[in-house]
Formats: structure tokens, sequence, C-alpha cells
């Protein structure tokens, strides 16, 4: 559905993103990972239409969207990381002022259906939140209108910036609580950045991982945890032949003997069934893949542990 | 066209809904009210002189001596106050960040320049209107040339359209407001006084420069006098203006 190749975007002389590629299939949630300054937030914003790209192209059902960013920005509702609003509208005018320009025929009941879908009946100091100021409300409400307004021309794509960036642990819980809710209800596709990796694990089908402007992974998170790093197994007897055994292997880049037969085995690639072969006439008890999502995460940015 | 007015309408609002449009809004109305009583008061003198004095009392005339200079002091308020008008109107979007809604809404750069300047301009219109009740009073107490005051009133509001459509490009030009202010200031200055070139630089240069004056045009319709050339010269200042802002809008996506 949605295809980004070889996407490339340069302020002046700095390099935000080169050569990004990936692909989104429709109703498929998609966690864009990286740490600041990867290029996450410039190839969103590339997606959306905000700014163009330097070089490379995107499509959304094969339409380019340089080409028709007029169709392709109807099919997509963009909630960037600062949510765009404007703080001394009242939230419902506010919502139909977003669905007019985006071309909804019906924007009082639009944004009706909008309010209703991200909780913003909700009473808040004895007024609905939708009868409030925006400048009024808590960030957590403000995060919702800005939910709404990229929600209520009924996008088929929902691309996302830090969704929960700046909010409390709870409000973080309720707006992480919606986006499951609004990823897994209906066909509809999303696209969203995070820095935590609970909220990736929580919502997305496969991430992307971005460093330094480029896609250094993109899986499943259960391949990706698959995909190499660390293995742990314990065995009965002689570790140290075992750790020799182990070093002949082409995967196995390193390994550290621990206390009762514990070895620690960084393999390139996913080699527990042929560490585990060799292991066996030592005695092995136990073997198991000892990276977390965070650990791959920091091991594929090369941030500091 | 929905979108354009959605826009238009939104930037109205605002304007009633922040104290700098407020504050512009009241300073207008004191400042152009305290000009009309000023000016009315030295007529009625001038006026009462005149009547003791036959050869004067021909030459008074409520058109010239108070409708004209009225309208050319409400333009040089206009001058003043329409910058801190157009100030927000992009740059505000900018630094909120709420460009972001219209840039990645299925309209276009000129949708969204369009949008703003017409929501500017329903306020400066919404401004203009606090004086038909000056004109009221004129009404009540002589007989003014009614061709007279509606072509001060198109000079007017077309000297103002010309002030926004500065002021929206520099609002363009910048996230700081104040930045945004002090430009379109500077430059509606520049262009206001170019008139004035002919009396410094000799030759067609001069003539040139102040062919492109505002005041040079605007006394021609002050006066009721409606050249096509002086229209001419309004609408495509204003088109000028509001096609630079479209690029610097999609300048800011492609940048």
């Amino acid at each position: 559905m949605i295809n980004v190749h070889q996407l490339s975007k340069s302020y002046g002389d700095i390099r935000a993103i080169e050569g990004i590629d990936f692909e989104v299939s429709a109703g498929e949630v998609v966690g864009l990972l990286g740490p600041n300054g990867a290029g996450k937030t410039t190839t969103m914003r590339i997606l959306c239409g905000c700014i163009g790209a330097s070089a490379g192209e995107v499509t959304i059902d094969g339409q380019n969207v340089s080409d028709a960013p007029k169709w392709v920005k109807a099919q997509i509702g963009y909630l960037p990381e600062q949510p765009p609003l404007y703080e001394t509208m009242v939230v419902r005018d506010y919502i139909e002022f977003a669905a007019t320009i985006k071309g909804v025929s019906d924007p009082v009941a639009a944004a009706q259906k909008a309010i209703l879908q991200v909780g913003l009946q909700a009473d808040v100091g004895g007024r609905p939140a939708a009868d409030r100021i925006i400048g009024h409300l808590s960030k957590g409400y403000k995060q919702r209108v800005g939910l709404a307004q990229a929600l209520v021309h009924n996008p088929r794509v929902l691309v996302l910036d830090e969704p929960t960036s700046g909010l409390d642990p709870a409000q973080r819980k309720e707006i992480r609580d919606l986006l499951v809710d609004l990823a897994h209800s209906g066909s509809r596709t999303v696209i969203l950045s995070t820095h935590v990796l609970t909220e990736i694990e929580a919502i997305c089908d496969r991430v992307v991982i971005i460093n330094n402007g480029k896609v250094v992974a993109q899986d499943t998170i259960d391949n990706l945890r698959m995909s190499g790093g660390r293995v742990r197994l314990q065995v009965e007897r002689d570790p140290d032949q075992l750790i020799e055994a182990l070093s002949q292997l082409e995967t196995v880049e390193t390994t550290e003997a621990q206390d009762h037969g514990v070895i620690i085995v960084s393999t390139s690639n996913d080699s527990r069934a042929l560490i585990a072969e060799a292991a066996a006439p030592f005695g092995l008890l136990s073997i198991h893949q000892e990276e977390g999502l965070e650990e791959i995460y920091l091991r594929l940015t090369g941030s500091p542990e | 066209m929905r979108a354009v007015l959605a826009i238009a309408k939104r930037e109205l609002g605002g304007f009633f809904s922040t104290p700098m449009g407020w504050l512009c809004l009241v300073g207008f109305v004191v400042i152009s009210g305290f000009f009309f009583a000023l000016m009315t008061s030295e007529f009625s003198v001038q006026a009462t002189q005149a009547a003791f004095n036959p050869y004067l009392d021909d030459q008074v005339s409520l058109n010239e001596w108070l409708i004209q200079p009225f309208f050319a002091n409400t333009s040089v308020i206009l001058l003043m106050i329409s910058p801190a008008i157009s100030m927000r109107l992009l740059a505000e979007d900018r630094r909120q960040r709420s460009i972001e809604l219209l840039l990645s809404s299925p309209i276009s750069s000129g949708q969204i320049v369009l949008g703003k300047y017409l929501g500017a301009m329903g306020f400066v219109t919404a401004m203009l209107t606090t004086t038909l009740p000056l004109m009221g009073l004129l009404y009540w107490w002589g007989t003014p040339d009614t061709g007279v005051v509606m072509s001060c009133y198109a000079a007017t509001w077309l000297m103002a359209a010309s002030f926004i459509a500065v002021g929206l490009l520099t609002s363009a030009m910048t996230e700081n407001q104040i930045v945004a202010l002090i430009l379109g200031f500077g430059l509606l200055l520049v262009l206001w006084l170019l008139t004035m070139a002919n009396t410094i630089i000799d030759g067609p240069v001069g003539e040139v420069l102040s062919g492109i004056s505002m005041l040079s045009h605007l006394d021609q319709l002050m006066k009721g006098l409606l050249h096509s050339s002086d229209i001419f010269y309004f609408v495509s200042f204003i088109a000028f203006f509001l096609f630079a802002t479209t690029q610097r809008v999609e300048a800011y996506r492609w940048r």
C-alpha cells in the first residue's frame, strides 16, 4: 500500500535521511524507531506531503505524493509530535475546521464522530472537553484533539509522530490504549514513531529502525529478537572445551564464561540450533536468546548502553 | 473555495479571540475618532470664519476640507496598524506548528494564502466600518458628496488591502511576529515614501520609483477620480504580494 523508495532529504549541507526504503501493507501497524535526529520525523513529514523529498519517492496505492498531493493527503491523517492546534479555538470548532479543509462533506457530523472516537466527550471541569477552549486543556487532552483532527476525514492511513511524548504516565497509558483501539479497529494502516519500546511492542506488527538517516533494520519484533545478538546457555560439564568448540562456528563472534557452566555467546544471527548441537555433548541444561527489544535497538543504533 | 472560506473564517475569529486583535480595533477606533473630532472642530471654525468672508465662503468644501483629509489620515493610521494585524497570519502558524495541519491537508499553498488574506481583510473591513457612524454625523450636519465618500472608502480599503498583502509576505518570511511587524512596517514605509523619489532622483528612475509609490495613486482615488490605471496598480500590487507569499509558503515545503 505505502511504498517508500530511496527517500532522501537534505537541509542545506545536512543530510537528514538518505536512501530510506520500506513498505507498509494495508492494515499493518508499523513502528518507526530511532534515536533523536535519526530522520523519523523528516520521513513522516515527507510521507504526509508537508515537505518535499530531495530524492526518492513515496507512493500510496501507486500514487506519488508529489504528483497527486491532494489525493494522497486525503488518504492520510497526520499527528505531528507537537499537535497542530489553535489554542484560542474551541475544540469542536477546531475539529470542524480541520474537517472542512480536509474536504469532508459534512464537517459537523465528522467532527462529532471524531470527538467520540478519541473520548473528547468526557467531562472536564463540569463541561465536555469538546466544548472547551483548546488552550485550557491538559496535555493529554490536547493530544486527543490532535488525534481527532488526524482522524476526522476517516483516513486510510494514520501517521503519528511520537504520540505519547511529553505526557505523564497516566496520560501516556490513556493515549496508548486509545492507539491500540485505533490501530486494531478496522483496516486502518498506522505508522507511528516513538522512543518507548513497550509501546512498539504493544501496538506494532512490525518495526523499521532508522539511525543516522538510514534504515538499519526492519522486521517483525519476533524476527528481530531472533535475528542475532546474545545467547545464554548452561552446560553440565567442561564449559572451557565448549567455548573452544563454539569459537569454530562461523556465526559466533565472542564467548564469555560465567559461573556454574553459564556461557554468554554473541552471534551475528540466530544460531541457537547450531550452538545447541555443539553444546549437547557437554550436557546442555538450557539455552535462550538473551536480548530484549531494547538491547537490539541499542545495538543497531549504536546508542550507549 | 470552501477550504479558503474556512481558513478565512478561522482567521477572522482568531482576531477577535486575541488581545492583539482587540488592541488594533480599539486603537483604530480611538485614533480615527480623535482625528475626526479634531478635524471637525477645525472645519467648523473655518466654516464660521468663511461665513463672514464672501471670498472664502465659495471655497469652503466639506469634501476637500474634511472628508478627504480624514481618509488620508485614516490611511496613515492603517499604515501603522496593518503590520500589527498581518504579523501573526503565517508567523504564528509556523511558530506553534499549526502550519502542519494546513500543509498536510489536501489544499494548495495558494488556498492557504488566500484564506489568510481574506480573513485579515474581513477584520480590516470590520475596522473600517467603525467609521460609518462618523460619516453618518456628517450627513446629519451637512451634505457631503456621496460619490466622494464612497471613493474615499474604496481608496482606503484598497490601500489597506495592499498593506495587508505586504504584511502577509513578511509574516511568511519568519516565525517571529515582531520581526514580521518590523519588516512589514519598514517595507510599507519605503513604498509609501517612494512618492518623493522624483524630488531626490532626477530622470526616468525617479519617475518610475515615484510611480510605484502608493501615495500618488491614492491621491487620485481620494478625489473621486476612478482611473483604471490606479485600480490596476492596486490590484496588481496585491496580486504580486499574494503570489510572492504563495511562493514563500511553497519554499517552506521545499527548503
